[in-house]
């Protein structure tokens, strides 16, 4: 666990500036449509598998792309810290004297050393994620913000919703949930659609996979709940469920969770997804210096996800609202080329 | 948490389906190639006379990779020539009647001719070289004009050899009136003719166009006495055939061939027929088999002939099976040069169909016989012509989107290309207005326009168009406003191995290492820009000029208004609306290069303009630092970047404002703007310097319109949006060329976006795809080609050709077989091949 960064800044006087890792245009998985999705950086849950893991720290981080770089040296001879060293590898960063000031990425010419985090001001954020107004338009689609977990920067998604919103906008949030009741008056309002994790039923399991217990998670998607029923906003509820080998995987967290689900959530959840494991993160974790548990780990069978969702559908939910993503489809025997290139394919 | 792109099962490889025995035989038959023992390859002729040449040579200007062969093909085409008795009269007459009557003669009475067995259409060999028909002092001046000291050939070829791009008066490339040759017959199109011949003065009669006028009516009386010996064939086999069912088929064509297309089709089968032969003939007539030789909106107007055979109980599925056979002929065009490699000179022909789009009031014009042949396509698939054009627009009907997007997703990447009706009808307003033609091109019947070739839109019937005859590199502007008009290396020539000293070619522009400021090096810029395009005027007009005097093409002529109004060959600037286009090539490269060089040397001061040009020179060695900024810090085209994007439009406003002022001398065609791009910019990236973006010389230009290769980081919505921002972008209603639309190339431009299959995964995503074509009517550009590729399954090919023989790759329209490309092609096919594979 990586508790030391989810020390966050207070979420204060930055009401207009946010810190993001990504942007995704022509998005298809984040919600209905074609979308936009904004990822916001640092999390409140640290997910053993995480598959973003520059995702955590809300912080800005520095990682060196190997196949970028052309070996040239600069980014050593600006660094104030003396923070880079020339290795048998490449470039490696001394973490413990990084201040992540950005000047080696700054002068990097080939944009091999990176910092992931940008901050955006909220106009030119709403601008930039209007563009493609047309395409939401035409396939009912919109905006989603996504993370990390953007209710950690609560009053800048709230007045970004609202500035989506006043353009009419479809607007989704995809949250972890974790996060103290009054986050949810900041978004929920201006949100149509809140796509929600429930990774795991058992708390103790929970806390041991993300570092934190579910208690406060389930306690707001209840809230969220209640609210459709009373007819407040967001219109639309999706459940979504990270299918983890070894972790989640299991056909008792899968009834437990739709058990809750069909107990407490009654008939506001539209859609239930199980999205499998994948490994395309494999170099995110080697370029920010973290091992990862799950490096070797197998990607989820066909049938094996199949199964879970039939024990999904029998929970007790809706069966019609369970849905799948993502199981392998071929024996995996990825060679070294091949992960590099399906990695990057995941940090453009 | 974001879904990462899985890696998905691919599909197995498209083979066509629901197949006929008898279409699977022909099909089968076609594809043996080289071992069949009927082809279609070229048959020469001559006059006979010691001075006659065949090869019309100035057809592969815009072929680079023939020019070593030029000499070569014009002396092997006269070896193989066989001699026609001529008339005793025939050199007094004039040069279109010689021709006209050669031709012809040509067609009726030698070549062999043959149907296969099964085909339900006639009219097999029409790939010709037939004499040109001049007179010993014809030859000579002709000669003079193309091989002399600076006649066109040596012209062409120093435009090209400096890093210009080509030019050269170019067959086919236009929509004839089909519509009309089928309506009215050859009877009609004759009697029109013979009819506004008798009103000629008879000095006129006298003259050059009552020659014409003449010309052309023996071309019109060549489709009936050729059908007249086919229907005598038909019904020799007839006899022959054993089998009830092939012999009643055999009366039936030798009937159709007494009738069509000489009078007007009565039913569809004839109609079919019927425009086989016509177009066929244009082939024969221009001595090259089918550049861009389109059909425009067949849907359109053969419908009322499906519509009343379906009613007189044609069997829909037999219809299908005609067009079946309609497709097997349009692909022996390739059997040209057969014996000189696998797919002669070039794999793309470009024989065009226009399916859909709107109609009068904004309907739309999707009927039944447009989904018919959609389903051609999908059985007949992978196969490369005719090649298909879906015209969509905001209002497609929801049917026509889920079958485009079903065999999008069922195949390898689009069977054809997508043009989009509101770009596109904008860009012909804009010609109406820049070129002063708004009598020919009006708000009631723009969209009646169709694309040729690739995606070339032009009006239908009376455009010469003349697209792909000039081929400009932009890019060359940047070289000579960084050097102030000379070339940045000496050229060297391969084939002499002389290396030529650098002259002083374009204006003096000044020395770019003393600019102080970015806009004098955009001014610098402007005025070598002007000075390219005028250089590709000129070096157009050498052929051009040569042409209109000693190529007529009389038959072809027939079927574009306005030349027999005018009595004037469709060579000679008959047609109607008289346009040739100027396409530029290498766009992204030049905006991408400019963007560095600002970048670089002005706002960042990375470098000086004279370490910028150290490097370019030295193609990057030494230099890779800087290499790498040019190419990973600099901004980019294709990013949806507005600041990029509009130096991008600064380009594209300055090039088609200059394109516009220029007209041929010689037949004062109009220059219109595109960008279709062809292949040149793979083969002038070997040509070409290094440039400012980062790119060394051998590594590929910029394709048409798109970003610079890996530039479009942003994905497809992004790439589309820049795209149609640098034609122009939208406005409100009303204000702009077209409704709201904006078009700065009324020629089209090629687009070409690769997607991850992920896209069309499941009926879901197929949806959103679908919203993604909508969306791009809205905001993208003319015309898309929609890829779905997958690397492993390219780089098997690549390792195993022989299991991948018919798998497909297009470029921009550019279709070909994979493993009949070479490794750096196949390379940069890979590249390309995932949006999010960056
Ligand atoms: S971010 Fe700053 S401190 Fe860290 S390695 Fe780069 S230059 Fe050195
Ligand atoms: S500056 Fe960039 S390219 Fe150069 S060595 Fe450092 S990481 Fe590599």
């Amino acid at each position: 666990m990586h508790a030391t960064e989810n020390d966050l800044p207070a979420d204060d006087a930055k009401d207009s500036l946010a810190t993001l890792f990504e942007i995704q245009r022509l998005s298809t998985e984040d919600g209905p449509g074609i979308r936009t999705t904004v990822f916001f950086k640092g999390c409140s849950l640290a997910c053993a598998w995480c598959h973003n893991p520059e995702s955590i720290s809300a912080r800005p981080q520095l990682h060196w792309i190997a196949s970028r770089c052309i070996g040239c040296g600069t980014c050593g001879t600006v660094c104030p810290e003396d923070a880079l060293k020339r290795t048998a590898e490449g470039v490696a960063i001394d973490r413990a004297h990084c201040t992540t000031c950005g000047a080696c990425a700054a002068e990097c010419p080939s944009t091999a050393m990176e910092i992931i985090g940008t901050h955006w001001h909220l106009d030119a954020l709403v601008h930039e994620v209007l563009k493609d107004q047309a395409y939401f338009a035409s396939s009912g689609g919109g905006v989603t913000a996504g993370g990390g977990e953007p209710g950690l920067q609560a009053s800048f998604l709230s007045a970004f919703l609202q500035a989506l919103k006043q353009a009419n906008i479809h607007t989704a949030v995809d949250t972890c949930g974790c996060y103290p009741a009054q986050t949810l008056d900041a978004f929920l309002p201006f949100t149509d659609l809140v796509l929600y994790d429930i990774k795991e039923i058992d708390p103790e399991r929970h806390r041991t996979f993300t570092g934190r217990g579910n208690a406060q998670i389930l306690d707001n998607l209840r809230t969220i709940g209640a609210r459709m029923v009373s007819g407040a906003a967001p219109q639309e509820l999706w459940i979504r469920t990270p299918v983890i080998p070894q972790a989640t995987a299991t056909e008792a967290n899968i009834a437990g969770i739709g058990q809750w689900i069909a107990a407490h959530l009654k008939g506001t959840v539209a859609r239930w997804e199980l999205c499998a494991f994948n490994n395309l993160c494999r170099d995110k974790y080697l370029r920010l210096d973290r091992d990862w548990s799950y490096n070797s780990q197998p990607l989820l069978p066909l049938d094996t996800l199949e199964q879970l969702a039939d024990v999904a559908r029998r929970s007790g939910v809706d069966p019609a609202i369970v849905h799948w993503s993502g199981p392998t489809r071929k024996p995996p025997a990825p060679s070294d080329e091949k992960q590099e290139r399906s990695t990057a394919a995941t940090t453009a | 948490m974001s879904t990462a792109v899985q890696h998905q099962a691919m599909p197995p490889l498209r083979t066509p389906r629901q197949l006929s025995p008898r279409i699977q035989w022909l099909r089968d038959y076609y594809f043996q190639g080289a071992d069949r023992k009927w082809n279609n390859q070229f048959l020469a002729w001559s006059t006979g006379t010691p001075w006659d040449v065949q090869f019309n040579e100035m057809t592969f200007y815009i072929v680079p990779e023939t020019y070593a062969l030029l000499q070569t093909l014009r002396g092997s085409f006269r070896q193989a020539a066989r001699d026609i008795a001529l008339p005793d009269d025939f050199w007094t007459w004039s040069l279109p009647e010689r021709r006209a009557w050669f031709v012809k003669e040509v067609m009726v009475h030698h070549v062999p001719r043959e149907i296969l067995p099964g085909d339900l259409l006639a009219g097999a060999r029409f790939n010709l070289q037939t004499s040109l028909c001049l007179t010993e002092a014809e030859q000579k001046s002709f000669d003079t004009a193309l091989l002399g000291r600076n006649g066109a050939r040596a012209r062409m070829k120093w435009f090209h050899d400096h890093g210009y791009g080509n030019a050269g008066a170019t067959s086919g490339h236009l929509v004839p009136d089909h519509a009309m040759a089928l309506k009215n017959g050859w009877r009609g199109i004759h009697a029109d003719l013979s009819d506004r011949y008798d009103k000629l003065s008879q000095t006129d009669q006298e003259g050059p166009r009552g020659a014409q006028l003449r010309a052309m009516m023996t071309a019109a009386t060549m489709p009936r006495e050729l059908a007249a010996a086919y229907s005598t064939l038909c019904r020799r086999l007839a006899n022959e055939a054993s089998d009830q069912e092939r012999r009643q088929e055999l009366r039936r064509m030798a009937t159709h061939l007494e009738h069509v297309p000489w009078e007007p089709p009565r039913t569809f089968w004839e109609a079919v027929q019927a425009l086989w032969l016509n177009h066929m003939l244009i082939m024969s007539d221009e001595n090259y088999p089918g550049p861009g030789v389109s059909f425009g909106r067949i849907d359109q107007y053969l419908l009322p002939y499906w519509e009343t055979s379906l009613k007189e109980g044609m069997d829909r599925e037999f219809g299908k099976e005609i067009l079946k056979c309609f497709w097997v002929h349009c692909n022996t065009v390739y059997d040209a040069m057969i014996r000189n490699g696998r797919q002669g000179i070039t794999a793309g022909f470009g024989q065009l169909i226009t399916l859909s789009g709107l109609g009068p009031d904004g309907r739309d014009m999707t009927n039944d016989l447009t989904y018919a042949i959609l389903e051609v396509i999908d059985d007949m698939s992978p196969i490369l012509e005719p090649k298909p054009n879906v015209r969509l627009h905001r209002n497609s009907p929801t049917a026509l989107m889920d079958k485009v997007v079903d065999m999008i997703s069922d195949s390898q990447g689009a069977p054809f290309l997508l043009n989009f009706d509101e770009r596109s009808m904008a860009g012909m307003m804009r010609e109406a207005e820049r070129a002063g033609c708004r009598e020919w091109i009006r708000p009631d019947n723009v969209h009646d326009y169709a694309p040729v070739g690739c995606l070339e839109n032009t009006m239908v019937g009376n455009d010469r168009s003349g697209t792909v005859d000039c081929n400009l590199n932009l890019l060359k502007a940047v070289e000579l406003a960084l050097t102030g008009g000379r070339d940045l290396l000496p050229f060297h020539d391969p084939m002499t191995g002389k290396t030529e000293p650098v002259t002083q070619a374009g204006p003096s522009t000044g020395d770019a290492a003393a600019f102080a400021r970015w806009e004098q090096f955009w001014l610098a810029y402007s005025e070598q820009t002007a000075y390219i395009i005028r250089k590709c005027v000129d070096t157009y007009e050498c052929s051009e000029s040569a042409r209109a005097v000693y190529f007529p093409t009389p038959y072809l002529s027939c079927l574009v208004r306005g030349c027999a109004e005018k009595g004037r060959d469709v060579t000679r600037g008959g047609a109607e609306l008289n346009f040739t286009t100027l396409e530029a090539v290498t766009f992204a490269t030049t905006v991408d290069s400019l963007l560095a060089i600002k970048y670089l040397v002005f706002d960042c001061q990375k470098c000086s303009m004279a370490e910028l040009m150290a490097a370019l020179r030295a193609n990057w060695s030494g230099f890779e630092v800087l290499q790498a900024m040019a190419r990973n810090k600099a901004p980019k085209y294709g990013r949806d970047d507005d600041e990029a994007d509009a130096m991008a439009r600064q380009v594209m406003d300055l090039w088609t404002d200059l394109t516009w002022q220029h007209r041929t001398t010689s037949t004062h065609r109009q220059f219109r703007p595109g960008m279709l791009s062809w292949n040149y910019w793979a083969g002038d990236g070997f040509v070409m310097a290094a440039s400012a973006d980062g790119r060394p010389r051998g590594q590929f230009l910029s394709n048409a319109i798109c970003p610079s290769n890996g530039a479009d980081i942003k994905g497809p919505t992004a790439n589309a949006n820049s795209v149609g921002k640098v034609l122009g972008g939208r406005a409100a209603e009303g204000t702009a060329d077209w409704d709201d639309t904006f078009n700065c190339l009324p020629n089209g431009a090629s687009h070409t976006i690769t997607f991850h299959p992920a896209i069309i995964r499941d009926p879901a995503h197929q949806n959103k795809f679908k919203a993604f074509l909508k969306g791009y009517a809205e905001n993208g550009g003319t015309c898309l080609q929609v890829n779905m590729l997958d690397p492993d399954m390219l780089r098997d090919a690549q390792q195993h050709p022989e299991n991948y023989p018919h798998l497909l790759v297009r470029i921009t329209g550019y279709n070909t077989y994979f493993t009949a490309i070479g490794k750096e092609l196949q390379n940069e096919v890979i590249e390309r091949v995932s949006h999010q594979g960056y």
